[in-house]
């Protein structure tokens, strides 16, 4: 403290206590920035090995490590030659597939997502447990009839259907328990619990019996089904952050629900939509499994072409993949830097407060 | 234990055309077991300021967002005009809203803000624009609308939300604690705006609060309720003069009525250490005396109808509130603002018998056919 009565202050409170209100003391200014510094090091650096190694020749990557362009080794634009001069249809149209793949199924989840993370957040729903549970019993008796008896599937799911009514208006009001919201949504995010890896045989099959193997839409499909708990998380947590107030008058005021969705709910929920986007298209953008069993050449997408770079007969191409990485993190970075300007605070400022 | 009397017609003297009749039978709401409104009748005319008052929680905020069509009625009926709107959805009844929060859009303008209800129902750009100016300059924004709400102070807020519920000239407003968000000088200044703009207008307005001053200046009838039963329903005079039960006496007035527990025997009060004549039926029953402290004073130990301890006196400014102590319970008086007393000293109470109210300890009810006798 720097008390007037003591005018040598010790070491340590010279060095660690500030020397007035909103500045900050030198021993922790080193810290502070030291730390940083080293921080942004270790996370910059990969990116610009990355960088540097697409301009290295083969040479310069197998013999010993090398650093600085033009000082330790002299910077070549083979790799860059090779896969967008001579190899450029294989390259652009992985990047093509990626660009139309990412946001569609983007586009695709954030919609259905949202509207369904809106539904669960200002609407009790109170579906009976015994209603889903003949449901589930129908469906399976109609899946062993097809599977079985070769009965014809339209003619299966059909009669499952018919019967699944009969039931539910015959013996549902006779059952009391019925689950909430907070069930459905835990029932999504279970949608996540399972490994990939589980699943995706499985799902290699219904898409091979539907004939969409290798094409747009089933990665398009896909990746928005397995976002889409993430997205119903998130934005539940945004919608209901938003004060029921406003909803309530835009109701008054004479919209329907779907123009206070639109006109009043969407442009608050705007950062969480942002935030929302960016991720569940980092997550199309990288993914790599369902890719990988999904797409054989015409709707290859980039990380598989990265994955390929690691193991064809030349051994590993650093070079290639490098290349590949760099125009692969562009489109991302410049979509952070768009959406970043709407993951603003304050948003709700001047709603409710007086 | 209502106190019910037919609405006046055209209390405000300035109706407007479209203002309409607004009439609740028998409304009652439970949110589970927890009863939070019970049988609520009540008629409101065209063009009248009725307000609902009474303690928080006490089912007031239920049956206006009732009303609104925010909630379901459990049994009961509302009709607006002649229509009944008892089940019909909030956009539909032709009602406007003013929320305790304002709820303005905060991502819209001013101008957006006080448009949104012509723009939902599919008004034109340019007619929209007019109206919207038209309405700002009565409620003095018109150099606002561009602005955020989040650029406004909390009475300008206030004022968008009034110029986004009138800009529709609906069948009556509904407002939810305007008010109380606001500090104790704007309140002020509002309440007169408000009024004067529902008189303006004459809208049917019906308005929430818990503060029983607002309710006395702003009402044309005032509907007491009390854990969601309807206490009483008069004008504001009528509440306060000639309270229908101790929980009307008790909530009406700053400081509220004194009350004094005792027992009615054999033509005497006795409550409290004093003892004050009965005029009326006999036999004997627990009761509770109610006496208003700007009906009482104070006077020389032994000129009044009792004498007690001087607690406390307080000067307000415009007078000095005495408060004395008699037998462990306090009572308030009201005296000049020239008045004194030294704490602990001795004084005489007394009032007009004929300001004194009785009520029976254990329904609450008012004993109308007693009274106090001048001793």
């Amino acid at each position: 403290m720097n008390n007037p009565g003591s005018p040598v202050r010790p070491l340590g409170a010279r060095l660690f206590e500030a020397p007035a209100i909103g500045r900050m003391a030198p021993g922790t200014g080193v810290l502070v920035y030291g730390s940083l510094l080293l921080w942004s090091a270790f996370v910059l650096f990969p990116i610009y090995w990355v960088l540097i190694t697409s301009f290295k020749e083969p040479i310069d990557i197998n013999l010993k490590p090398v650093y600085l362009p033009w000082i330790d080794f002299t910077p070549s634009l083979h790799a860059w030659n090779e896969l967008f001069v001579i190899d450029y249809e294989d390259t652009l149209k992985a990047y093509f597939n990626s660009i139309i793949i990412a946001p569609l199924s983007t586009l695709l989840c954030i919609s259905v997502g949202s509207m369904a993370a809106y539904a669960l957040a200002r609407i009790q729903f109170r579906p009976k447990l015994a209603s889903i549970l003949i449901f589930v019993v129908s469906m399976i008796v109609a899946f062993a009839a097809i599977v079985s008896f070769g009965v014809d599937w339209r003619l299966a799911v059909a009669v499952a259907l018919a019967v699944f009514a009969l039931l539910v208006r015959a013996l549902g009001r006779r059952f009391r328990r019925s689950i909430g919201n907070g069930e459905i949504l835990f029932w999504m995010i279970s949608q996540r619990i399972l490994p990939p890896i589980v699943v995706v045989v499985p799902v290699y099959m219904m898409f091979q019996s539907v004939r969409l193997l290798d094409t747009h839409l089933a990665l398009i499909l896909a990746y928005s089904v397995v976002n889409l708990p993430i997205v119903v998380w998130l934005m539940y947590d945004f919608f209901l952050s938003i004060p029921i107030d406003l909803e309530e008058s835009a109701q008054l005021d004479g919209a329907t629900r779907f123009v206070t969705f639109w006109e009043i709910v969407l442009p608050l929920a705007r950062p969480g939509l942002a935030a929302t986007t960016l991720l569940v298209m980092i997550l199309a953008w990288n993914e790599y499994l369902l890719a990988l069993f999904l797409s054989t050449s015409k709707a290859q997408t980039m990380p598989i072409l990265v994955a390929a770079m690691n193991a064809g007969e030349r051994g590993t191409l650093w070079w290639s993949m490098s290349v590949v990485i760099i125009v692969m993190i562009i489109p991302v970075v410049i979509m952070a830097l768009v959406l970043q300007r709407f993951i603003s605070k304050g948003i709700l400022l001047g709603a409710v407060k007086g | 234990m209502s106190t019910q009397r037919a609405a006046p017609n055209a209390t405000t003297g300035g109706a407007a055309q479209n203002a309409k009749r607004l009439t609740i039978s028998g409304l009652s709401k439970s949110f589970g077991a927890v009863p939070a409104v019970r049988d609520l009748s009540l008629d409101v005319a065209p063009g009248e300021f009725l307000v609902l008052l009474g303690p928080s929680g006490c089912g007031k905020t239920t049956a206006l967002r009732m009303i609104a069509g925010l909630e379901e009625a459990n049994s009961g009926s509302i009709m607006i005009g002649d229509t009944d709107v008892t089940r019909m959805l909030p956009k539909y009844r032709d009602v406007a809203m003013v929320f305790q929060s304002y709820a303005l859009y905060p991502h819209k303008t001013v101008a957006e803000n006080i448009g949104f209800p012509l723009k939902v129902r599919g008004v034109a750009r340019e007619a929209r624009d007019k109206a919207v100016m038209e309405v700002a300059k009565q409620v003095h924004l018109e150099t606002l609308l561009g602005r955020f709400p989040r650029q406004l102070s909390g009475g300008q807020r206030q004022r968008v939300a009034l110029a986004r519920a009138i800009i529709r000239r609906p069948a009556a407003f509904l407002m939810d604690e305007p008010l109380s968000n606001l500090d104790a000088k704007l309140r002020g200044f509002m309440r007169a705006e408000l009024k004067h703009m529902q008189h303006a207008l004459g809208v049917t307005t019906i308005y929430v609060t818990h503060d029983q001053i607002e309710a006395m200046t702003l009402a044309n009838r005032v509907a007491i309720i009390n854990q969601g039963v309807l206490q009483q329903l008069g004008t504001p005079r009528e509440v306060y003069g000639d309270p229908a039960n101790l929980f009307v006496a008790g909530f009406m007035g700053s400081p509220p009525m004194n009350l004094i527990e005792g027992r009615i025997e054999g033509g005497r009060f006795q409550g409290g250490g004093i003892g004050l004549k009965i005029a009326g039926p006999g036999g004997s029953r627990n009761a509770t005396l109610g006496f208003r402290p700007e009906d009482a004073e104070v006077a020389a130990p032994g000129g009044g109808f009792f004498d007690a301890r001087v607690y406390t006196v307080e000067l307000t400014g415009e007078q000095t509130l005495v408060t004395v102590d008699l037998g462990g319970a306090n009572l308030s008086i009201k005296m000049p603002k020239d008045f004194d007393a030294d704490f602990d000293t001795q004084v005489g109470v007394r009032f007009p018998a004929g300001q004194a109210f009785l009520f029976d300890t254990e329904t609450g009810e008012r004993l109308r056919a007693h009274s106090v006798a001048v001793s």
